[in-house]
């Protein structure tokens, strides 16, 4: 008897282009058992109580398509796929996520079905995935439980394993230009681009950005000292030991003063416009607390600000204001905290929010003691007061920044060396020069937080991570090297070794990825069959590697999908339509084109398609690549090869013998196939189609015919590659 | 005897090119001749034995206690190990007052021992006890505390070989390289190329391990792990025996190697966690330690640290044999020596006791018993270079790997048998990779040869020739000083360059003003030195700097002296002589660096003098063509500067270039003779730093000095008909030269408004009036606000005395306020006359001038 309910059979979670689509997606194989034979009524309940659990799932869009609305899935009898593809996706939204992409597909086998939905992270994903099953199981029983505490695990499940706004920002900017990004860490460590031309990106942080710059910028007294020399203006202070000190210092300076930790950072420990030796005693201790040393600082009147510095030009200014409550002659400042501040949707304690959940801790008693109150003080009504003077600079106002001032923080930027600088500044009006207002430079920051300029509470959001990916990549660079993918059913490694040769040839140094092993630059690095993701993954790592050649069968893009999500070359050697491919459920011929076609579907707009001409349905995937085609054929008079030449396009065949490549009226002859030792004599077919095939991809990376010729003639099968 | 003054040299100066402690010692009585105290120095030499002998052989010259006390401060650094040479004492025009000046390398290491040598010399003048040891110990203990470590030593000595200027940037070990725009900085051995992303991925050792393993470096295969109990099963998993250390740590802290059982293990845990609660438990590679430094693509350095042992005799306990290796005098505490002390505490005793043997065990003879299972230097261990033997096939992998974490400078920790053959012929694994490293066990090996890495990571920081300076030009003299800064640093904007400038009035770096006030020393020119948008520094250098700090910059391209003439602030300073002025102007061009010049006026002999001692080549200029000087400096073929005619001609070598001065609207067709000589200054330092003609003669061309760019500096205004004209020249040569201008203006009756500074010598205030009665009708003298120690009305009576003969002035009127002073004048002219006023608060009197004209 088979399963009352939802059981997944089979998890397969395809990290690149596969199948489905463009994006990484978690593909679950699930066996609905008796839930496909459910009577109409219990159908009916069970959407009554989904609907009530999660409302959201009627919100028309909410990430999913409309012409799937959620009601019409319950119209016909396999509703329950459907729905869990449907429920996952709307928990992973309800926890922060994007919707994304989601499809369900019946199998050969009775009740069991592949449900497939975008994986924003894999374990994260996998969980919503299993509530989503528990959900639906509960509903079809009769009573679902709270969905709050579902979408809570989800949501820290997020926080702890997703990128954090600041990188995922610069991830999407990234991606908008076809930059590819890695993640390299569990942290929001990243490359972008492949191999020798990499970059990384470390949440706001460059490769270009310094550490010794990172240190001094951690130094905020050596920070001062530096921008004061170059006549940036800073407030003036200094170090001090003892809260005896802070008040000497504090009169020589004159009040009202700032102490803050020299070396702290997020606001904590900072206490300002201190003006009686009792508030600078008090405030003392907790500044000591925070960090290695205390500073006292003249206390510049204004509003706080947060500036943005990428590669030397101001891209975005926020502005804080006080946070405040004001009284109503009968709740105490504790209650109207809470009611007044902490409430607000837009404050909290996640990275995300663009302001911070106010804690009841000692910087606050001592804002609100200095104004007469305690914890339990009843505020009169409609009277203000004070609870944090810093740390919500969320109020954009890059559009109002005065040239001087920009000129001002871009200097301090480049003085303390920072590519990339968050700089605090205080000043009453951001839009007039700084020195008339005696404003100052307070802090410059390495790596700063890209929230408030994302998601500012008030004003335009600014898209900082687009500067920052400007900055770092000039334009039209994709930070890419050449990547060639190789899928079809043979031949596959015998076209890598003779690519990885050419190329090598060409002064490259080339990666390769195959069954026969990992090898970069005359070095075979793994043993074995390397053509899977781990170990394409390496090459793409590798910042040595200014040429990648990647196998990909059938196999690998059902199981792990591709591991680049766009390629200079894709190289069909040809399709078995008879091959064995069953253990994916995969029969039709429709469903093994489409394996095949994950690889035309991810060449770019500049590269180029290898096809086998003697297969009509195999060349029929040439519609989905965005660049040109270049067929190969061991015949010269196979017609689809001859109207593709006389079309000006690209085609590379044998003809009496002799290795022709041909464009348009173009011919060029290269030597004779039978002298390339690997087609033994020009008598096996599949070998010749190989040497087409890299003659056709070294052809398409700007290899000359001179060198293709002497590379296919010197090459030896048993020595191209490194053992 | 009484120290006074005393003074920190921080650059080049009136004495030498060195660093230095200058003071002024009084002798009394006979302290200022030793003959007469003959004990003194047997019992200075009782207390300090290595003092240098005080009088030269066969000289007569009474030798005085500020001798001796300069002899000491010298000879105590240098006892400390110090690298000074340099002292010098000099006699003073007042009795028993002289100047001493010693060489230091750290300025509170100097600065301790004056002090030092001021309480040795009072312990031998009154025959009391004073403890050397004790004071030298000091001395040393200072000397390292401040001194830079051998590792960003190392670096920056490569740094100064090649000519890079240096500066410590804080009391740490951050150093800036050159100056200006060129500037980089340093920090231990990290440089402006390393990047902060690269640190944080050598940090985390994980991460490491598989960047290193995507691009096929071998790595000891582990795995992190969060409890003992994980611990134990990827022990078993990677194969016993392991090394267990934290995720996060440095220095080897907490790592413990080649752990074999659960009980190890625990303990081993329970150390790593402490330190990081992500704990590494990975395959143990048995072999030796090396590390391996990259700098930039190579390979620079390999060593192998061993660590700390004995070798059994078979009588002495482990104690005592560490006793008797620790005697070495080549094992030293800190980080001077090869070799540190092997450190006996209870990681000690705990690694013995895992060999199953104690501090009183007795080894037999000839065994090598482990005191240590890590190999830092700073517990004992040692470092033996073995760069020479490292097979090509190792040194690719170990950069490849430094590549991979991107670091720029990397210490590659690696573990094999041997570096002579490949990593992938043996078990070897690359443990970790270090951000910063030590350099000290490459620079002083404990065995084998030095390497030198300070010269390789200066050259992946600059091209090959490149010494980060940026073009410096100083400019000194009496007069003019401002104006040819501001014209210099004109002409260098009109070449494209982003300038940096200091002068009397502030620091301007391009056109924005920085700072404002006097700006003409050490400080301001050090901070224009240091700001990154600064292609090329302009900088007036006046003489107070000079004397209180030395220069701010070893050296400079180009030095411009105006003129010294009858002089200015004579009497500070010992200086009583122009003489002495120009000794001190003099010292800028002292250090004009080889492939520079110095432009000097050929008009004021005194400063033609100071060609011969600059090491670069003398421009000289002079409004004078037929100055013999001028015409032989001429007939030499070397560079000179004069007017003829209409124009200023530039000639060198038989080659003419001239500049219509029709074409130079500061000098007002030449009129204005002083201007003259301010552009020919600086058109021969633009010439000097190689401008192209048509960009100094365009930069001549749109230069502006009016009140606004150039207050105080010959401003001219028309008030209802009569000509203003508005200076701050306050000495006799200004005054001359600007009567010479103004008597080319003509004008019906003339007027004149000065006050005196108080703190002048009275010749000098007298000597203003003086002059200035014979070229005015009018004669309004004022007392300004701050009378800098004067009595009330004296300033006046010096002025009214210079008037007493004078030959034109017939009115005269006294006035107290600067203001009030300027109305009175003002109030007084009619179309057709001349007034110039020599203004004391220039900002505020030009303000108030430009109300009155105003108005007007």
């Amino acid at each position: 008897m088979s399963q009352p309910y939802l059981t997944i059979r089979r998890l397969v979670h395809l990290k690149g282009p596969n199948i489905w689509t463009y994006r990484p997606i978690l593909e679950a194989w699930i066996d609905v058992g008796e839930l496909a034979r459910l009577p109409p009524q219990a159908i009916k309940d069970t959407y009554a109580r989904l609907t009530a659990a999660l409302p959201t799932l009627l919100t028309p869009g909410g990430g999913i398509e409309a012409s799937k609305g959620f009601a019409k899935q319950f119209e016909n009898g396999v509703w329950a796929p459907a729905v869990v593809e449907h429920v996952t996706l709307v928990l992973q939204q309800l926890a922060g996520m994007p919707g994304g992409f989601g499809e369900t597909r019946a199998t050969d086998t009775p009740d069991l079905y592949k449900v497939v939905v975008r994986a924003w992270h894999e374990t994260v994903t996998l969980q919503a995935l299993e509530s989503a099953i528990a959900l639906i199981s509960s509903a079809v029983k009769g009573s679902v439980p709270p969905v709050e505490p579902i979408i809570n695990t989800l949501h820290t499940l997020r926080i702890k394993h997703c990128l954090g706004p600041s990188t995922a920002c610069i991830v999407d900017a990234a991606d908008d230009r076809d930059i590819p990004a890695i993640r390299l860490s569990a942290g929001n460590l990243l490359q972008l681009g492949y191999g020798i031309n990499q970059r990384r990106i470390w949440t706001a942080e460059t490769d270009n950005t310094g550490a010794i710059a990172e240190t001094i910028s951690r130094d905020k007294d050596l920070t001062k000292s530096l921008l004061q020399a170059c006549g940036v203006p800073v407030p003036q202070g200094q170090a001090v030991n003892n809260a005896a000190q802070a008040w000497e210092v504090a009169q020589e300076i004159g009040l009202p003063v700032v102490i803050k930790p020299s070396d702290g950072n997020h606001g904590r420990g900072v206490f300002t416009n201190l003006s009686t030796h009792a508030e600078i005693l008090a405030a003392y201790p907790l500044a000591e607390q925070e960090g290695s040393g205390v500073l006292v600082e003249r206390f510049i009147v204004g509003f706080e600000h947060r500036l943005l510095v990428v590669g030397g030009k101001l891209i975005a200014a926020a502005r804080g204001q006080h946070a405040c409550i004001t009284g109503d002659g009968k709740q105490s400042i504790r209650k109207l905290i809470a009611s007044q501040l902490n409430a607000d949707p837009q404050r909290g304690r996640e990275e995300d929010l663009p302001l911070n959940y106010i804690k009841l801790d000692s910087a606050v008693e001592l804002e609100i003691a200095r104004q007469g109150f305690s914890w339990e003080s009843i505020p009169a009504l409609e009277q203000t007061v004070v609870i944090q003077r810093n740390g919500n600079v969320a109020i954009d106002c890059t559009e109002a920044v005065h040239p001087d001032i920009a000129e001002t923080v871009c200097t301090a930027a480049r003085i303390v060396g920072l590519d990339i600088a968050g700089i605090d500044l205080v000043v009453q009006d951001i839009s007039k020069p700084l020195i008339a207002q005696q404003g100052a430079i307070v802090e410059v920051n390495a790596g700063p937080g890209l929230l408030m300029h994302l998601k500012p509470a008030i004003g335009q959001a600014r898209q900082v991570g687009r500067n920052i990916v400007d900055y770092t990549f000039p334009a039209g660079d994709m930070a890419r090297v050449p990547v060639v993918g190789i899928t079809g059913t043979y031949g596959k490694s015998m076209v890598g070794k003779l690519l990885y040769h050419l190329l090598g040839l060409h002064g490259w140094n080339t990666g390769l990825s195959s069954t026969d092993g990992l090898f970069v630059q005359k070095r075979k690095l793994h043993t074995g069959n390397s053509a899977n993701h781990e170990n394409a993954r390496r090459v793409l790592l590798n910042r040595e590697v200014q040429a990648v050649v990647l196998e990909n069968g059938a196999k690998q893009i059902l199981s792990e999908g591709l591991t680049y999500e766009r390629c200079e070359v894709g190289i069909i050697t040809n399709i078995d339509w008879a091959q064995d491919l069953s253990e994916y459920k995969i029969y039709s011929p429709l469903e093994r084109s489409g394996v095949y076609r994950t690889q035309m579907d991810v060449i770019l707009p500049s590269g180029m398609a290898i096809l086998l001409a003697d297969d009509p349905q195999l060349l029929a995937l040439s519609q989905y690549c965005d660049g040109q085609t270049t067929l190969f054929s061991k015949s010269a008079s196979t017609p689809a090869l001859i109207e593709h030449i006389a079309a000006g396009q690209r085609g590379v065949f044998m003809d009496h013998g002799q290795l022709i490549m041909a464009q348009g009226a173009r011919r060029y002859n290269l030597c004779n196939v039978s002298a390339i030792a690997c087609t033994e004599q020009a008598q096996n077919h599949q070998q010749i189609c190989n040497v087409l095939a890299a003659a056709a991809a070294a052809w398409a990376l700007g290899v000359s015919m001179e060198l293709i010729e002497a590379g296919l003639l010197g090459f030896d099968p048993d020595t191209a590659l490194p053992s | 005897m009484e120290v006074s003054r005393i003074r920190a040299l921080r650059g080049p100066n009136l004495w030498s090119k060195h660093t230095a402690i200058e003071a002024v010692v009084t002798c009394a009585g006979a302290e200022a001749d030793l003959d007469q105290i003959p004990e003194f120095v047997t019992r200075l030499r009782a207390r300090f034995p290595d003092v240098k002998p005080l009088r030269p052989f066969g000289h007569k010259e009474p030798i005085s206690v500020a001798h001796a006390l300069e002899a000491v401060g010298l000879g105590l650094q240098a006892a400390a190990g110090c690298p000074v040479a340099f002292g010098r004492t000099i006699v003073t025009p007042e009795t028993g007052v002289f100047q001493i000046v010693f060489q230091y390398t750290e300025e509170p290491v100097g600065r301790l021992a004056m002090d030092l040598a001021e309480a040795l010399c009072l312990a031998a003048l009154n025959d009391e006890p004073f403890d050397i040891k004790l004071a030298l110990s000091k001395l040393r203990e200072l000397d390292e505390d401040v001194r830079l470590g051998p590792s960003t030593g190392s670096i920056v000595d490569a740094a100064r070989a090649r000519g890079v200027p240096i500066r410590r940037l804080t009391e740490g070990s951050l150093v800036q390289f050159g100056w200006g725009s060129k500037q980089r900085r340093i920090q231990a051995a990290e440089t402006s190329n390393t990047s902060a992303i690269a640190e944080a991925i050598a940090q985390d050792k994980d991460l490491t391990k598989m960047l290193l393993e995507a691009a096929g470096v071998p790595v000891p295969t582990g795995f992190v792990v969060s409890d003992e109990a994980q611990a134990w099963e990827m022990a078993n998993k990677v194969g016993l025996p392991v090394v267990v250390k934290p995720r996060d740590g440095n220095q080897g802290k907490g790592v413990a190697v080649n752990i074999e059982t659960r009980e190890q293990l625990a303990k081993a845990f329970a150390v790593a966690s402490d330190i990081s609660s992500d704990v590494i438990v990975e395959q143990y590679i048995p072999g030796h330690d090396f590390r391996m430094l990259v700098i930039g693509n190579k390979l620079i350095a390999a060593a192998r640290r061993d660590p700390p042992n004995v070798i059994g005799d078979g009588v002495h306990s482990i104690a005592q044999l560490v006793d008797h290796v620790n005697l070495d005098p080549l094992r030293g505490d800190g980080h001077a020596t090869a070799l540190t002390k092997i450190r006996f505490d209870d990681i000690a005793i705990a690694t013995l006791s895992n060999q199953g043997l104690t501090a009183q065990s007795i080894p037999e003879k000839g065994k090598r018993i482990l005191l240590r299972n890590n190999a830092n230097l700073s517990t004992g261990g040692s470092a033996t270079d073995v760069t020479d033997e490292v097979h090509p096939e190792l040194a690719a992998r170990i950069v490849t790997a430094a590549q991979m974490v991107g670091l720029d400078i990397a210490g590659v920790d690696l573990v094999a048998e041997t570096v002579s053959k490949p990593m992938e012929e043996q078990r070897a694994g690359i443990v970790e990779i270090n951000a910063a490293p030590g350099l000290r066990m490459h620079l002083s090996p404990s065995f084998g040869k030095a390497r030198p890495v300070g010269e390789a990571i200066v050259s992946t920081m600059f091209a090959e020739g490149d010494n980060a300076r940026i073009p410096v030009v100083a400019v000194t003299g009496t007069n003019g000083k401002t104006t040819t800064v501001r014209l210099t640093a004109h002409l260098l904007r009109t070449s494209g360059k982003r300038v940096g400038m200091t002068n009397s009035d502030g620091v301007y770096i391009e056109q924005r003003c920085i700072d404002t006030g006097d700006c003409s020393g050490p400080r301001s020119a050090r901070n224009v030195l240091m700001h990154p948008d600064v292609d090329a520094a302009v900088l007036e250098t006046a003489r107070g700097g000079i004397l209180r700090e030395g220069l701010a910059f070893d050296q400079c391209d180009v030095a411009i002296v105006t003129n010294i003439g009858i002089g200015d602030h004579l009497g500070m300073n010992f200086i009583n002589t122009t003489d002495g002025i120009a000794l001190v102007k003099r010292v800028i061009v002292q250090n004009v660096a080889p492939h520079g010049s110095a432009v000097l006026n050929a008009s004021d002999p005194m400063v033609v003098g100071m060609g011969d001692v600059c090491s670069g080549s003398v421009i000289l200029f002079s409004r004078d063509k037929q100055l013999p000087v001028l015409n032989t400096h001429k007939a030499q073929g070397k560079r000179v500067v004069f007017v003829d005619g209409e124009s200023i001609v530039c000639s060198e070598a038989g080659q003419e270039h001239r500049i219509a001065l029709k074409a130079i609207p500061l000098t007002r067709n030449g009129t204005i003779t002083f201007q003259t000589e301010n552009a020919m200054a600086s058109i021969a330092a633009a010439w000097a730093l190689g401008l192209d003609w048509s960009i100094i003669e365009m930069g001549l061309a749109t230069f502006v000095n009016d009140a606004q760019t150039a207050p105080g500096r010959f401003n001219v205004f028309d008030y209802r008909g009569a000509t203003v004209i508005a200076d701050y020249g306050h000495n006799p040569d200004a005054i001359l030269a600007l009567i010479q201008a103004i008597e080319t203006i003509p004008a019906n009756k003339r007027m004149v408004v000065i006050s005196g500074a108080g703190d002048r010598r009275d010749e000098d205030i007298i000597q203003q009036t003086e002059i200035l009665g014979e070229s005015f009708d009018q004669a309004i003298l004022y007392q300004d606000q701050c009378q800098r120690g004067r009595e009330d009305g004296e300033v006046l009576a010096l002025l009214q005395l210079g008037l007493k003969n004078a030959s034109r002035t017939k009115e005269i009127v006294e006035i107290r306020g600067e203001f009030t002073a300027i109305d009175t004048a003002l109030a007084k002219l009619q179309p057709g006359h001349l007034c110039l006023i020599l203004v004391d608060q220039v900002q505020e009197a030009l303000d108030h001038l430009a109300k009155r004209i105003a108005e007007a």
